[in-house]
């Protein structure tokens, strides 16, 4: 079956419009649909910002970032299974985080046999 | 990713947290730094909500919150360019609680913390409807929109008030301090009415049914009960816990599978809550161990007279008339004279509480009240004065209330205007 890749970028302002109450229920929604049959894998990013590098004029340039220029800051992804792209646009617009960011969705490059 | 267990948090565990957490860091901080109290509580939760869905929950979410938000005001402070030789106190202070969070004493300490809380946010000095804002925000977690739905005003009326009430703290720097011996009364009693106007808040009828409204109302049950056993006890803060829990029992039974709103006296009595009328019960009887009475015993006692009846036909109407008598005594409250006529009707018939009634008419209070006219038809109408009863519930329906009321209302018109046509009909045969 074709995996697809879910790139979450979270909009901190759209998080911090929550209660406490929403937050947790937030978190639930989360939690139920991760353990959905078809998540096959995911994983959260620390939200400080790292470091790209680069090779410049020979020798491999290391600078912190990237700052986002956005709000939008990378917070994590999933791998999940679905037949088809459209399939794998359906079962990702039931993630919560549509409401808090923005959802990439890639399909992976199948490891052929 | 089925490896990671499907986690369960408490219910509600960020609400309470977030208050208890609040009012933790403000007890350590003072009033000076609420705003940091909450922006710390706040950023604790957004981390939660960013990071959990890919981890599993803390096995102690309550402690990860309280550090992460603890963490949080340490370094806002170290960053703090007024750097004054109290803020070093501070960041001690705040790291030392953040190692004992797994401590036993930091339970009381918290609880202290809350009651506190609870004392600044209900000071007389500042206005009464910020009090309740505030303390719903502060101490029980809820968020300006939640509170907005509670009492159908706008997010920005309450946003502003939540504001205005912190500045007044401010500038009158009203501490975080328990009371002295000389202002608790006073400054109890603004807690006990602040407790029972969050109460009715979420008691009084709305149209169709949120959940958040029974939530209030148990979150006033739960403050008034942590008053009940602290240093602050008294017998009439016994007396407003064994009100709200004898009134909460009826909860359930107060509306119809249609949302329409049923009479005390034609309730379904297996529908309440078994529990919270022991626990009313329970604290009733703490409450006239001592020699108070105050308003809270009076209503209490009414709200125990009905409970006690083992169907409504055993209502023992006579003594809820006698606590209304007491009541209206110690009130003087038109809402309380009202309330009374009904008993009167039960104890006296309709031409004495229609006797009763008449003084209500022309009060400031009471005008635009649609329990007034409503109470009034139901007088007429048994007294046979179908076109009066009519004109009554007729006047109900142009006030303003809440949609079930509305069709309560209209229920009944229109069963006076049926009850006019038979009537009418057997003269005619006559």
């Amino acid at each position: 079956m074709p995996q697809y890749m879910l790139l979450l970028r979270d909009d901190r302002e759209l998080f911090g419009k929550l209660g406490p109450e929403e937050m947790q229920k937030t978190i639930e929604k989360y939690y139920a649909w991760r353990n959905k049959p078809f998540v096959v894998d995911g994983a959260g990013l620390m939200e400080k910002a790292g470091r790209v590098m680069q090779k410049k004029n020979g020798s491999v340039s290391v600078t912190a970032g990237p700052y986002s220029e956005s709000r939008e800051v990378m917070g994590g992804y999933y791998t999940i299974e679905a037949a088809s792209f459209d399939e794998a646009v359906k079962l990702a617009s039931d993630n919560p985080h549509v409401n808090f960011g923005t959802i990439e969705i890639r399909e992976v490059i199948h490891k052929s046999a | 990713m089925n490896e990671l267990s499907s986690p369960v948090l408490l219910e509600h565990l960020f609400r309470r947290q977030a208050g208890r957490t609040v009012s933790g860091l403000a007890g350590l901080l003072g009033f000076e730094h609420l705003q940091l109290a909450e922006d710390a509580v706040q950023e604790a939760m957004l981390r939660a909500v960013q990071t959990w869905p890919f981890q599993a929950i803390p096995e102690k979410p309550e402690a990860w919150l309280f550090r992460v938000a603890h963490n949080y005001a340490i370094s806002v402070l170290r960053r703090s360019t007024r750097l004054e030789s109290k803020t070093g106190d501070l960041i001690a202070a705040l790291e030392a609680r953040t190692q004992s969070v797994e401590n036993v004493d930091i339970e009381q300490n918290l609880r202290d913390d809350e009651l506190r809380m609870i004392f600044m946010c209900c000071h007389p000095e500042l206005a009464p409807d910020a009090r309740v804002a505030l303390s719903l925000k502060l101490v029980s977690g809820f968020s300006v929109g939640e509170i907005a739905r509670i009492f159908m005003a706008e997010e920005n009326t309450i946003a502003q008030r939540l504001v205005r009430a912190k500045k007044q703290i401010r500038e009158r720097r009203l501490p975080l301090l328990m009371p002295h011996s000389l202002e608790l009364p006073e400054r109890l009693n603004s807690v006990l009415e602040v407790i029972y106007l969050m109460f009715s808040g979420g008691y009084a009828t709305h149209n169709g049914e949120d959940l958040i409204r029974r939530e209030v109302c148990l979150e006033a049950l739960r403050l008034g009960q942590l008053v009940a056993t602290s240093s602050m006890a008294a017998p009439r803060v016994d007396a407003l816990v064994a009100l709200m829990a004898l009134q909460a029992a009826r909860l359930p039974a107060r509306m119809d599978a249609a949302g329409d709103l049923v009479l005390l006296e034609e309730q379904d009595r297996s529908l309440w809550d078994d529990e919270l009328i022991a626990l009313g019960f329970q604290y009733f009887s703490r409450s006239i161990a001592g020699e108070e009475i105050s308003e809270w015993h009076v209503q209490a006692a009414i709200a125990a007279t009905y409970a006690t009846a083992e169907s409504s036909e055993a209502i023992d109407w006579p003594a809820i008339l006698g606590h209304y008598d007491q009541l209206l005594r110690m009130t003087g409250s038109p809402v309380v004279a009202l309330n009374r006529a009904v008993a009167v009707v039960k104890v006296h018939g309709p031409e004495d509480a229609l006797e009763a009634l008449a003084p209500l008419e022309n009060h400031a209070v009471m005008r635009g009240y649609h329990l007034l006219p409503a109470v009034r038809g139901r007088v007429l109408a048994a007294l046979g004065r179908f076109t009066e009863a009519e004109a009554a519930f007729s006047a109900g329906l142009e006030c303003d209330c809440a949609e079930p009321e509305r069709r309560f209302l209209q229920r009944q018109l229109e069963r006076v205007r049926a009850d006019a046509d038979s009537h009418m009909a057997h003269k005619s045969l006559a």
